[in-house]
């Protein structure tokens, strides 16, 4: 690697820079606003876990919008999920299996993935094979879901919190289990720089010098042993926090490292052009939103365990939040672009802003107008970094 | 004397970082005449022209423009100034709202307005006394969406008029146009010649500099070569100018000797979307080893044919497609490819390109299959084989990361064509693989299908240039409104022939005079 692809790298990254800067900076300023108490390893244990719901949807929304649609039923979705598992808890688990709340647990999240992959599928056929706009159908799938939420809760609210499946959302790997887990990671990670590195070299490429490798990993291994010491000061590890960690790594493979992953950026880059690559991209268009569906499913299910109930007022809003959350971590609204990382990286930032201007007591009404700010301050620097590229 | 000189540029040099784009350029244009600017990519024209137009403003480049005998000073921001002075360029790129009528286009941001509200009668006015003075056959409450390329390209020259435009600047207007429009378009400049205006004329088409301009300049690597009287020039000397260097021939020859027939397409019918019978009647076979020429203008049906082929445009109602004496069915462009045809096709910004992302992915989207199974992608092996199909056809890039939107047209081009290549297919079908593409770069790729052909592979050539159909091609059919209407041996092969089988007509009854009007 020569210089001018350094710059090349760093160019093409400096989004990825600029938003982790400008999460630190966050952090700081609400650190010291708040006289040290935002960093105490209590809030950074809830900041991770309040983050987790509208992520699972935020990770969906940026293939969706990789591929140039949209989804704005995701919230709602999400919702409709968790009342659905609050209602089979109450009504069925309770009655028949009173007594096995690992089962019904189980059983919880097998209902509320097959409630969300249903409904997603729904849309996804009629956007993909009908050729009705994403924008659309996903409107029409929000009124269709928030009226299903009203019918099956009845205007009231349903309890969900049998032991065993509250702690989906609430639990935390506790020490040692969670250093053990940490340290397995850290060996993967390292092990994969030299298969990495084997393979390559097994077909002749130009390696990197193997010391930016080991730094990078070394790095990511840092930050992971930290917080694991952080919160270990607190509770622990949040489970739904580690659901969310295993989910991502899945998505950001698939969307990196397989056809399926590949096609989708290839239709938001050029939808003409893909279609004459020999893409199938109804099918593809389907599998996205099908699968925007499922993670929603996740994002019930946690949401529901967290809260402990199911309530007319669930998910409300989270559509916009994901959204966001995808913007801010750099994916393109036009289709074409965008990472799971960034999205993660974005959900952390918007969940940071909330926290910290509670724990500021600022007015709700300037914590919705400083996130918007914060939102469109972002895209405006996002822009303005890539004019100055060209 | 001085009077006569509507422009001159003087000793102008423009840089960019790390760059020399234009050298000490100095020429003059007459006032009413037809000036042609030529040069490969990159010589320099596209620079000098925003100079001229505005885009670089005055105090960015050094030398001095005079216009009209004044020195002309374009402050930023000022493509509006250019225009306001009269000078007006019509884009390779039309730049017209489709879903606007051709005078709101014509009128738009200069609307005539009455207590606020606009004036549609005034437009629409206006805009047909406009038509009628250059007699542009356009009507004006057409939607800009419904017309062809040619008539689209006239409401543009129509707009910069509008503004009373002094000297005209055309960027490549040709380069989607068929022979019928473009002939239509050399009648229009005549028109604006006889009116007094000057015109700016860029193409990659050098016969059109004789056909229709009275002074030329030939720009190479950002200098003016030569600056001549066209009498005292040929198409060899100008081509020799342009490249600097000796190309005896436009089209380099081939040693192929085609074998046995290996694609037949029996009296092929289809129907569109909208239910229409866009090919009624389309039969013929190709050789291994063969490069077919499909000739036809424009609305032929020559990109329908050979997309429908590829089982992506229209539904074939009669009539057979086989391979290797095996009939088949295609009904996507991944049947196409299983069955071994790929497709260059027509527009590589539109449909060939993945414009953002990097030139592996590009080269490896139709392939993935080879390197992925249901999980992973090996992307190890999909990056070898990308460079080397990348080195194979000598496509000039630092490295095969940055985004195939940072390519020149050649090289863009040469990235297409070396995606379908990958598929290893038996039967290419490349659908004007050389639109917009400069002289050198026309010549290698002229070169990659002649090694084609002779290593075996069929290939179907449509142009909507005569002279690299009948250049390249062992045979050359000739499409009419859908269907073929003959089929010329190289041999027989004229350009009077093709046009007459082109326009609907049987070659017994031909009459070239009447023909060619």
């Amino acid at each position: 690697m020569n210089f001018s692809n350094l710059i090349d790298l760093i160019r093409k990254n400096i989004q990825t820079y600029i938003i982790i800067i400008a999460l630190v900076a966050i952090w700081g300023v609400f650190a010291i606003g708040t006289n040290g108490l935002y960093l105490s390893p209590q809030n950074i244990s809830n900041l991770f876990r309040q983050m987790t719901v509208t992520s699972f949807m935020a990770i969906g929304m940026v293939l969706v919008m990789v591929t140039g649609g949209i989804d704005l039923s995701v919230g709602k979705m999400a919702g409709f999920v968790s009342v659905i598992v609050a209602l089979f808890q109450r009504d069925v688990w309770f009655r028949f299996i009173p007594d096995q709340p690992i089962l019904a647990a189980f059983l919880s999240v097998i209902v509320g993935l097959m409630v969300g992959t249903m409904f997603g599928a729904f849309q996804a056929y009629i956007t993909a094979y009908l050729g009705v706009p994403s924008f659309i159908v996903t409107l029409g799938g929000q009124f269709i879901l928030n009226g299903g939420i009203l019918l099956a809760t009845q205007g009231k609210t349903i309890a969900a919190n049998q032991p065993g499946f509250s702690t989906i959302g609430q639990g935390y790997l506790e020490s040692p289990v969670d250093w053990i887990l940490g340290i397995v990671v850290m060996i993967i990670l390292f092990v994969m720089v030299f298969l990495t590195r084997r393979n390559k070299k097994k077909y002749g490429f130009q390696l990197n010098p193997i010391y930016k490798d080991l730094i990078r990993t070394s790095l990511i291994s840092l930050l992971i042993l930290v917080y694991i010491f952080v919160v270990n000061k607190f509770n622990g590890v949040p489970i739904p926090v580690i659901i969310l960690a295993v989910t991502a790594i899945i998505i950001s493979y698939i969307s990196t490292n397989t056809k399926f992953g590949r096609y989708a950026y290839a239709i938001g880059g050029n939808r003409e052009a893909a279609r004459l690559s020999g893409i199938n991209i109804k099918k593809e268009i389907f599998l996205i939103f099908s699968l925007m569906g499922l993670l929603c499913g996740v994002g019930g299910i946690v949401l529901a365990s967290y809260v402990g109930f199911g309530t007319i007022s669930a998910g409300q809003g989270y559509e916009l939040d994901a959204i966001a959350s995808c913007v801010l971590g750099g994916t393109s609204t036009l289709g074409g672009s965008g990472t799971i990382f960034g999205a993660l990286i974005g959900a952390l930032i918007m969940t940071s802003l909330n926290t910290g201007l509670q724990m500021m007591d600022v007015a709700p009404a300037w914590q919705y107008v400083l996130r918007g700010f914060v939102l469109v301050l972002a895209v405006i620097i996002d822009v303005f970094f890539k004019k100055s590229n060209n | 004397m001085e009077h006569d000189i509507i422009l001159e540029f003087k000793h102008i040099t423009k840089t960019f970082p790390g760059v020399t784009a234009l050298d000490d350029v100095s020429f003059q244009i007459k006032r009413g005449s037809i000036h042609g600017v030529c040069g490969e990519n990159g010589a320099g024209k596209s620079t000098l022209m925003k100079i001229l137009s505005g885009v670089y403003p005055y105090g960015e480049y050094e030398g001095q423009v005079f216009f009209n005998g004044e020195e002309l000073i374009l402050e930023g921001s000022s493509i509006k100034q250019a225009s306001e002075k009269g000078i007006a360029i019509v884009y390779q790129e039309l730049t017209l709202v489709p879903e606007m009528t051709v005078g709101e286009n014509i009128f738009l941001g200069k609307e005539p307005v009455e207590f606020g509200s606009i004036n549609w009668d005034k437009v629409y006015c206006d805009t047909q006394k406009i038509l009628d003075e250059y007699k542009l056959d356009i009507h004006p409450q057409d939607k800009v969406k419904n017309l062809g390329v040619g008539k689209m390209q006239m409401t543009e020259i129509a707009k910069a008029l509008s503004e009373d435009a002094k000297v005209l600047i055309l960027d490549e207007p040709t380069s989607a146009l068929s022979e019928a429009e473009v002939a239509q378009l050399m009648k229009i400049l005549r028109t604006l010649k006889e009116h007094g205006v000057t015109c700016i004329y860029i193409t990659h088409r050098i016969e059109e500099f004789f056909q229709i301009a009275d002074s030329l300049t030939v720009l190479r690597d950002g200098r003016v070569v030569t600056t001549n009287i066209i009498d005292a020039i040929n198409s060899q000397k100008l081509i020799h100018h342009m490249v600097g260097r000796e190309m005896n021939e436009r089209f380099p020859k081939g040693n192929r000797k085609p074998g046995d027939v290996i694609f037949e397409v029996t009296d092929l019918h289809a129907k569109d979307h909208k239910d229409r019978e866009i090919i009624n009647g389309v039969s013929f076979s190709l050789r291994r080893g063969e490069i077919l020429g499909i000739a036809g203008l424009m609305g032929s049906g020559r990109t329908e044919l050979v997309m429908t082929i590829f089982g992506e445009y229209a539904k074939i109602t009669q009539g057979t497609i086989a391979m290797e004496g095996k009939p088949l069915s295609i009904t996507s462009s991944h049947d196409a490819m299983k069955h071994g045809i790929s497709l260059v096709p027509e527009d590589r910004k539109r449909h060939g390109l993945v414009l953002i992302q990097s030139l592996f992915k590009n080269l490896s989207l139709p392939n993935l299959e080879r390197f992925a199974g249901f999980m992973r992608i090996n992307k190890n092996s999909e990056l070898i084989e990308c460079l080397k199909s990348a080195n194979e056809l000598e496509i000039k890039a630092p490295n095969l990361f940055i985004p195939a939107e940072s390519l020149s047209g050649g090289n863009q081009q040469k990235v297409v064509i070396a995606k379908w290549l990958m598929s290893s297919p038996k039967v290419l079908i490349m659908d004007d693989p050389t639109r917009g593409v400069d002289v050198g770069a026309k010549y290698e790729i002229y070169k990659i299908m002649n090694e084609l052909a002779e290593k075996g592979m069929a290939i179907l050539l449509i142009s909507s240039d005569l002279q690299e159909v009948l250049g390249m091609s062992d045979r050359i059919m000739v499409m009419c409104q859908g269907h073929t209407n003959g089929i010329l041996d190289r041999s027989e092969a004229t350009q009077e022939r093709i046009m007459t089988l082109a326009t609907g007509n049987c070659l017994e009854k031909q009459n070239h005079e009447e023909v060619l009007q």
